[in-house]
């Protein structure tokens, strides 16, 4: 059977499809009207990914370990505690209790013996879109708190390699933008020099432009740049990045790049600041 | 995929949804973007026995974008210009050989990426990637038609 060629009245319904999908971009984009919607999405692809391997994956592996010889946990249980001998000597603070590992409350008991004051929330990378990442200009993660549901909203987040971004979004998952997202704006200084870094949409790169009249102090290659704390976000004084590529855009300005030295493709546990 | 369901499609466009996610990172290292969902809708419209209506291309678009990262109404905008070109020129397809075919196809497949860039990636819009994948595009698509040829059991058959 052939195919006719769409008559005039579905040509007024393609009309109306397409003027409507520019108003959905148009508030999307501006407005940012379905931000709830898509996170809401991805918490329940994230849960429903978490009961399917539950349901699945788990009992499977669960039969599996109880399905073990005996000798095979004895020999494990001997690797175990060697580790442990040799985590005990490597680690002069666990070394000195010998009940560090024994419970929770031990652990408590330590820091408050020691004063050590935890200054942020662990969390752990719930969703991270590489793809969007290496390509795109929005550089977004979710992550989750282990702990707290507390409202996070624009507590920075770190990494064992420095800053990675700060919760602009948050209720069951937190979002995080990224240094790198181009709509990310972060003050940073370096000696008596100080500029607004931009997130370049380019993984690894911000971007800082300044006007060359008002400082007139050179920037060189290798310079290293620290958060200013002049934002309200982030503390001040931590090592951002390295600059790696100068331009002069014209006589009045010029712009270079930062090597950032964090990454948030590094590790999935991370830390949300408590506060600044 | 003659006339394949609904249900079915949307189901199709899930995985391929998450297959493109995982090659992507890798493509685009040799600057090359395949959308391997908008291809698959394409095709799904193309081989159809009959014209789709205009609300299932942008609901199928609207769907995409829920599942992906994209901002509402790209994708559904630009399934149903897709979805309306394929249906206002199908009977003119026939008249062509796979080779333009093809070459439509890479076209249609460099224009949504082009019109996806400039929403989502502008600052990074880059013209390479267009060439490239252009090119890549092209061939792969002129590698997948020319395998019935050499592997006629791999092919559909139809009555």
């Amino acid at each position: 059977m052939s195919r006719v060629a769409p008559t005039s009245g579905t040509k007024v319904l393609y009309f109306l499809c397409i003027t409507i999908s520019g108003f959905l971009i148009y508030l999307d984009l501006n407005y940012k009207s379905f931000e709830g919607i898509k996170n809401f999405y991805q918490s329940f692809i994230i849960s429903s990914s978490y009961f399917f391997k539950n349901a699945t994956v788990e009992p499977i592996k669960f039969l599996y370990n109880i399905s073990k010889d005996k000798s095979d946990l004895i020999n494990e249980n001997k690797k175990l505690k060697l580790e442990l001998d040799k985590s005990y000597i490597s680690n002069f603070i666990i070394s000195r209790d010998s009940k560090f590992f024994a419970d929770d409350d031990s652990i408590k008991r330590f820091l408050d013996t020691n004063n050590i004051n935890e200054v942020f929330y662990l969390a752990k990378l719930e969703y991270f879109d590489t793809e969007m990442y290496l390509c795109c200009d929005k550089h977004r993660a979710f992550i989750k708190t282990y702990k707290t549901n507390k409202n996070l909203i624009g507590r920075p987040v770190i990494n064992k390699m420095g800053i990675i971004g700060h919760i602009i979004y948050g209720e069951t998952l937190s979002e995080v933008l990224l240094l790198t997202d181009t709509e990310h704006v972060m003050p940073l200084m370096s000696g008596n020099h100080f500029c607004n870094a931009k997130g370049s949409g380019k993984p690894g790169k911000i971007i800082c432009l300044y006007n060359n009249k008002v400082w007139q102090e050179k920037v060189s290659i290798g310079q290293e740049f620290f958060s200013s704390g002049m934002g309200g976000i982030y503390p001040k004084g931590i090592l951002i990045g390295k600059v790696a590529n100068i331009r002069e855009i014209d006589e009045n300005f010029v712009e270079f790049d930062i090597d950032l030295v964090s990454s948030p493709t590094i590790t999935n546990i991370i830390g949300v600041l408590k506060s600044i | 995929m003659r006339n394949i369901g609904t249900i079915k499609l949307l189901f199709i466009i899930f995985i391929l949804s998450i297959l493109e996610s995982f090659i992507s990172p890798y493509l685009i290292n040799f600057y090359v973007s395949l959308p391997i969902t908008f291809l698959a809708f394409s095709l799904a419209i193309y081989n159809s026995n009959r014209n789709s209506n205009p609300l299932f291309a942008f609901l199928c678009g609207f769907y995409l974008d829920l599942i992906s990262s994209s901002p509402f109404g790209l994708n559904a905008g630009l399934f149903t210009i897709i979805s309306y070109v394929i249906n206002s020129y199908v009977n003119t397809f026939k008249l062509f050989s796979y080779i333009q075919i093809c070459i439509f196809f890479a076209a249609s497949s460099i224009f949504y990426i082009g019109f996806k860039n400039l929403f989502i990636s502008l600052e990074n819009f880059s013209y390479l990637v267009l060439f490239v994948s252009l090119f890549f595009n092209t061939l792969l698509f002129l590698l997948i038609v020319m395998l019935r040829y050499y592997f006629p059991s791999m092919s559909i058959k139809y009555d």
